[in-house]
């Protein structure tokens, strides 16, 4: 088993939601992800963790979802938790330059290396510890 | 579904008087008190910040106490302290949530937070001047009787730890105001929210942090109406997932209208029922009709208010907290599984009277979770389109005018303070803070740091005089 990255845990569950993970920039790339009809086929991945900008993906039925910051305390851990939809925040690599995410302080490229390394990749969330959430690839 | 295997539930030990609850984040708290030991968050903590008041005004106060209209410097600095280590409390954590990629509520926040502080005391001075002090805690007792109002404890907070808070924090922050600056404004908005808290609250505490995170208000009488539609639920049944799909859908819209803030959501309990089980009153503000953006949720109610029971033992619930912003959290996290009974009701208008509020059956959901959906998108695509300035004034509006509104509307007074007082008018001097606030990370480091740390509560000093306005423009 090859867990790619880790982070805050919002609540326990036995859901292993999979799929290849889609990196949402913007809230364009939302509107279309939403309107190709494959929403569900993804574990989203997305900057911030404030509710507003993953509203629509939400309500209609994401399965999974990937903060780069944000905590279970945050608006998005809390709808999260409401729509029982796994979601792994404050997610951080396991390889790669050991960058963690300090609110206020941390720069882009930290980001950018989460996406580099996260996107595209066929992965499935485990989400059964009571504290640390694990983003583990899919084996061929 | 949850993995976790139930254990008994000893939730009720937190309510022993030696208990001092369970740490629900890892992080300590300084504020003002350097040189003590840090406070940690929950009961200990509320124990911690009330041990070192100065004065009572921490502890469960008179009528008369909340009649008074002038409260002591040491009085005032308590109330920062406390409020200081209370936002503390129930925010440190979802700070960390970082950029929105939508709403830009990190500045709007901060702008908001600095014209209630400006503006508000001249609204609550009327206010008062119209219907007393008493009738200002009338206004609070209100929302003991009445549910899917917005005198709740999310509002009822923001009056003084928002408009007082973190609206002087900020100022003091960027240094556009002095410690003993406005010292006549902050009693004024801090008697204001003592009035009303103390008013709902009925027990002489005035915040859920000094009960042990409850906040039991409503009268038997509410409570049995709400009970007498509750349909029980066996864990993952179809009607389970309906209401669950329910809350978080009209939960999320009510975010969503409320600009990404907890405003549109108010939860009450936890009320203990016969049974053993828990029962949270939840208020799902979905469509507040004051605000523009609000077109999209045409056809919607003003308000969703869910009753929803809880089996601790079924959790094996450690701890529960309805904290001051209105929010349910749980040790262990993850309540919704165990969720075993729920109602939902509909206020059409924040004024329909009780007597008309109505429930609707959970077989009966799915087309209000369609309009949930629909308005949700479309709020989405109408917000995308709009600018960095545009957001910024529109959530600054969400701030300003909601935090008071509820209060304004029970007084009689929101038509006069727009007409008389050019209520949707944003203070000029915040206007000129918004070309500031983004420089020399004021707005992403600066504020947080010194509201989170709580370094920026600066207290009153001995020198303040009561009656200080501020009176030089430096």
């Amino acid at each position: 088993m090859t867990v790619l990255a880790e982070g805050m845990n919002v609540f326990e569950t036995d859901k292993k939601p999979s799929g290849t993970v889609c990196y949402l920039l913007n809230p364009q790339s939302v509107i279309s992800l939403i309107d190709s009809g494959k929403l569900r086929e993804h574990i989203l991945l997305v900057r911030g963790g404030t509710t507003t900008f993953l509203a629509p993906a939400l309500t209609m039925g994401a399965i999974g979802i990937i903060t780069m910051s944000g905590a279970p305390e945050s608006h998005l851990g809390i709808l999260t938790r409401e729509f029982q939809t796994p979601c792994v925040m404050t997610a951080y690599l396991t390889e790669g330059s050991g960058s963690r995410y300090v609110p206020g302080e941390t720069d882009d490229s930290h980001f950018d290396e989460i996406v580099e390394a996260l996107n595209g990749k066929n992965v499935v969330l485990d989400c059964s510890d009571e504290a640390v959430g694990k983003v583990v690839l899919l084996e061929e | 579904m949850t993995i976790t295997e139930a254990k008994t539930a000893e939730y009720a030990k937190r309510y022993d008087d030696d208990d001092d609850g369970l740490r629900f984040q890892p992080l300590e708290y300084v504020g003002n008190f350097k040189g003590l030991e840090p406070v940690p968050d929950g009961i200990l903590g509320d124990k911690i910040m009330r041990s070192r008041a100065k004065s009572g005004v921490l502890e469960k106060v008179s009528h008369e106490d909340v009649l008074r209209d002038q409260f002591t410097l040491d009085e005032l600095n308590d109330l920062n302290n406390y409020l200081a280590w209370n936002i503390w409390d129930v925010l440190v954590m979802r700070a960390t949530e970082g950029v929105s990629g939508m709403i830009p509520r990190q500045e709007y926040e901060i702008l908001a937070f600095m014209n209630e502080f400006y503006r508000y005391p001249e609204f609550m001075r009327l206010i008062t001047d119209k219907i007393g002090a008493q009738g200002v805690i009338d206004i609070g007792e209100s929302a003991r009787s009445e549910i899917g109002t917005k005198v709740n404890c999310v509002h009822d907070w923001c009056l003084g730890a928002v408009a007082f808070g973190m609206g002087r924090c900020g100022l003091l922050a960027g240094e556009w105001v002095r410690a003993d600056d406005y010292v006549e404004e902050s009693n004024i908005i801090l008697k204001f929210m003592q009035r009303i808290l103390w008013g709902k609250r009925q027990d002489g505490y005035i915040l859920n942090s000094q009960d042990r995170y409850r906040c039991l208000i409503h009268d038997q009488e509410i409570l049995d109406q709400l009970m007498g539609q509750v349909v029980d639920f066996d864990q993952g049944s179809p009607s389970q997932h309906t209401f669950e799909q329910f809350n978080a859908t009209a939960e999320l819209l009510a975010f969503f209208d409320h600009y990404d803030c907890r405003l549109g959501l108010g939860d009450t309990g936890p009320y203990p029922l016969p049974d053993g089980r828990l029962l949270i009153v939840r208020d799902l503000f979905v469509n507040e009709e004051v605000f523009h953006w609000s077109d999209v949720c045409e056809g919607l109610p003003h308000c969703y208010t869910l009753a929803v029971v809880i089996d601790p033992e079924a959790m094996g619930l450690r701890e529960i907290r309805v904290n001051d912003i209105s929010t349910t959290f749980t040790i262990p996290k993850n309540y919704v599984p165990h969720i075993t009974g729920g109602a939902v009701f509909v206020r059409e208008k924040w004024d329909t009277p009780m007597g008309d509020v109505y429930s609707v059956p959970i077989s009966e959901l799915e087309p209000h979770m369609e309009k949930l959906r629909n308005s949700t998108y479309l709020m989405y695509k109408k917000t995308a389109k709009m600018s960095r300035h545009t957001l910024c004034l529109n959530g600054i509006y969400s701030y300003y005018i909601e935090m008071i509104l509820p209060h304004l509307r029970k007084a009689g007074a929101y038509e006069e303070v727009c007409a008389k007082k050019d209520f949707w008018e944003i203070d000029q001097r915040v206007m000129n803070y918004y070309y500031e606030i983004t420089k020399r990370n004021f707005v992403q480091v600066v504020v947080p740091q010194k509201i989170f740390s709580g370094e920026g509560y600066l207290p009153f000093s001995d020198e303040a005089d009561l009656r200080a306005s501020k009176y030089l423009w430096s």
